[in-house]
């Protein structure tokens, strides 16, 4: 019997941010299950540690603000040097902002904004530089959402951050390209998250009968997620990029 | 209690309205408006509401009176 599995991650060292719960949680898990090496950043420790003690003892935390990105850089670089230099980065962090139009904050913007996109770009940077990429196998796989792709009211605060990185992934596909490293996009449907019980409690009881109706294979479980992205880190995505990989069990067919 | 009126107005689309106004009574009474004035809550006095917490409040006065006791 062989041991060909296009799918491995056996010797891979990826970075996941937003690990601490929910998709990126669940994709910590997955990705260690199939061999990879993790680096977990989240300001969530607690939740941190309950991932870590999922995932392989080889793999590392990192528990502070995302965004404060001086921090991120002199805290991955130090890391690496004992981790090893890093394949990939999947960057999972991220906050919705339920907010009508009439009610739309400056600040509430610039803030979601900061977390769930423009990190996304300090992220890229940090991976190429010298010291953290490992020079081959190179993929960054950034998490959009439906609503990055399709319209839903009171939600165009979140929609212009999540909307944002699918033209990050095309560019930067194209610009790192020629360094061999492959820029994906998975814009997720609605899955069974704490993040999804909070913004379900803002509305009435319809709510779950309306989500429900949205998602022609029902709501999705967060590995659904998960085992795309761990597609996007492995080999067998090697002639993949640029693309976004709409996993929302068919919200956006419709 | 000025920033709560002024900012109500805004919401409730109108220039003015008495606290015994019942908000369902507000021509621009939706789903959207109830968002809005969670998000207000939220943002300007720190204080989480849900969809049928702003209903029960039932008049603005109702509402100013849940979020005072919220806080």
């Amino acid at each position: 019997m062989s041991s060909f599995n296009p799918f491995s991650l056996e010797g891979r060292r990826i970075l996941v941010t937003g690990a601490a719960s929910g998709i990126g949680k669940a994709t910590s898990i997955m990705l260690s299950k199939l061999g990879a090496k993790l680096l977990l950043i989240d300001i969530n420790r607690e939740g941190l540690l309950e991932t870590k003690q999922l995932c392989s003892t080889d793999d590392q935390i990192l528990a502070f603000d995302l965004v404060d990105f001086p921090k991120l850089k002199a805290e991955v670089l130090e890391m690496v040097l004992n981790f090893g230099k890093l394949n990939g980065v999947v960057h999972l962090a991220g906050k919705s902002y339920i907010a009508p139009l009439k009610s739309i904050s400056e600040e509430k913007c610039f803030d979601v904004f900061t977390l769930n996109t423009y990190s996304a770009l300090e992220l890229a940077k940090l991976f190429i530089n010298r010291n953290i990429y490992a020079g081959e196998k190179g993929s960054i796989v950034l998490v959009s959402s439906v609503y990055g792709i399709v319209g839903s009211p009171a939600n165009v605060g979140y929609a212009m951050s999540k909307s944002a990185l699918l033209g990050i992934t095309k560019s930067l596909a194209m610009e790192l390209a020629g360094k061999g490293i492959r820029v994906n996009c998975v814009a997720p449907g609605f899955v069974k998250t704490n993040m999804l019980n909070s913004a379900s409690e803002l509305f009435d009881a319809n709510y779950a009968e309306t989500l429900n109706r949205l998602h022609p294979l029902g709501i999705g479980e967060p590995d659904d997620v998960a085992s795309s992205i761990a597609y996007l880190l492995s080999d067998a995505a090697k002639w993949v990029t640029g693309a976004v990989f709409n996993i929302d069990g068919g919200f956006t067919a419709q | 209690m000025d920033k709560f009126k002024a900012q109500m107005a805004e919401i409730l689309e109108v220039d003015d309205f008495n606290l015994s106004d019942e908000l369902k009574s507000f021509e621009c009474w939706d789903s959207l408006t109830i968002l809005s004035i969670i998000a207000f809550a939220g943002d300007s006095y720190n204080v989480a509401l849900s969809a049928n917490d702003v209903i029960g409040s039932k008049t603005v006065g109702g509402l100013y009176e849940l979020i005072n006791s919220k806080k």
